[in-house]
């Protein structure tokens, strides 16, 4: 079961660690992510957060995937199923934000 | 009224077992306390406070002992264990449907079937994170510099002469 649910995470290009969060409990974890229960913790609140936004009326998930953007890598994560998959990638362009 | 009759057969079950169980928990112990129970047997009238005391002792451990082994030797038939595992799945089942509430977060959508394909992606174009970050910007200036221009009276007289 397991295995199922990582095998897929292990292939995405460039990731650097990923997470499976079932109900706040840490059910896989690798890379730089390994046993992260504190990034587990505040990822899972910013998507209960972000998932409690409407900014349409409709019905359909407000959004796929929401990506948390460093200078150097990014934290995307989606919900499937009940279960927060996270994946640490690294960025491409590392030019600084210019405000 | 399934949950009450259950209920009732499961309290009846509990005496029956607590009764068989308890058999054979305290059978060692009046082994042990032979020559004890023996002499009070023969003096009852010098049974002691210390005897009264040890013996309530000895009842009282009787009563919290479960003798998993002698639970194990009544011998339970196949149907049983289904009966049994249904009864107690079932009310899992109703003790978790009333759980839902105490959760601290609200079930979360599902935003995908798959999840590997939406994180493997391209990630957000730089040329976007530029434009909100530029947008943000922006609308920070732009709350930072609202402030009340005074400009006439705050009270204007009407029609008086």
């Amino acid at each position: 079961m397991t295995t199922a649910l990582t095998q897929g995470l292990e292939r995405i290009p460039d990731q650097l660690g990923y997470l499976v969060i079932s109900d706040g409990a840490v059910l896989a974890s690798s890379g730089d992510l390994e046993n992260d229960e504190q990034t587990a913790a505040i990822l899972s609140e910013l998507v209960a957060t972000a998932c409690g936004l409407r900014l349409q009326r409709s019905h359909d998930a407000p959004f796929k995937r929401l990506s948390v953007v460093f200078g150097e890598h990014s934290l995307l994560v989606t919900v499937s199923g009940q279960k927060l998959f996270v994946v640490k990638r690294q960025n491409h362009v590392q030019e600084p934000i210019a405000v | 009224m399934g949950c009450c009759y259950s209920s009732e057969a499961e309290a009846s079950d509990q005496e029956e077992e607590t009764k068989r169980l308890l058999e054979p928990a305290t059978s060692p112990p009046n082994k042990v306390l032979n020559g004890a129970e023996q002499s009070y047997h023969n003096l009852p009238s010098a049974r002691t406070d210390e005897q009264a005391m040890l013996s309530s002792i000895l009842a009282k451990t009787a009563i919290n002992i479960i003798d998993v082994s002698a639970a194990d030797s009544q011998g339970m038939e196949q149907h049983e264990y289904m009966d049994r595992a249904r009864q107690y799945s079932t009310r899992l089942a109703m003790l978790s449907n009333n759980l839902t509430h105490w959760k601290k977060l609200p079930l979360l959508p599902s935003l995908t079937n798959q999840p590997h394909q939406v994180l493997a992606s391209d990630p957000v174009p730089f040329a976007d994170l530029q434009q909100v970050s530029r947008i943000a910007a922006y609308a920070f200036s732009a709350l930072s510099q609202i402030r009340v221009d005074a400009k006439e009276e705050l009270v204007v007289q009407f029609g008086i002469p």
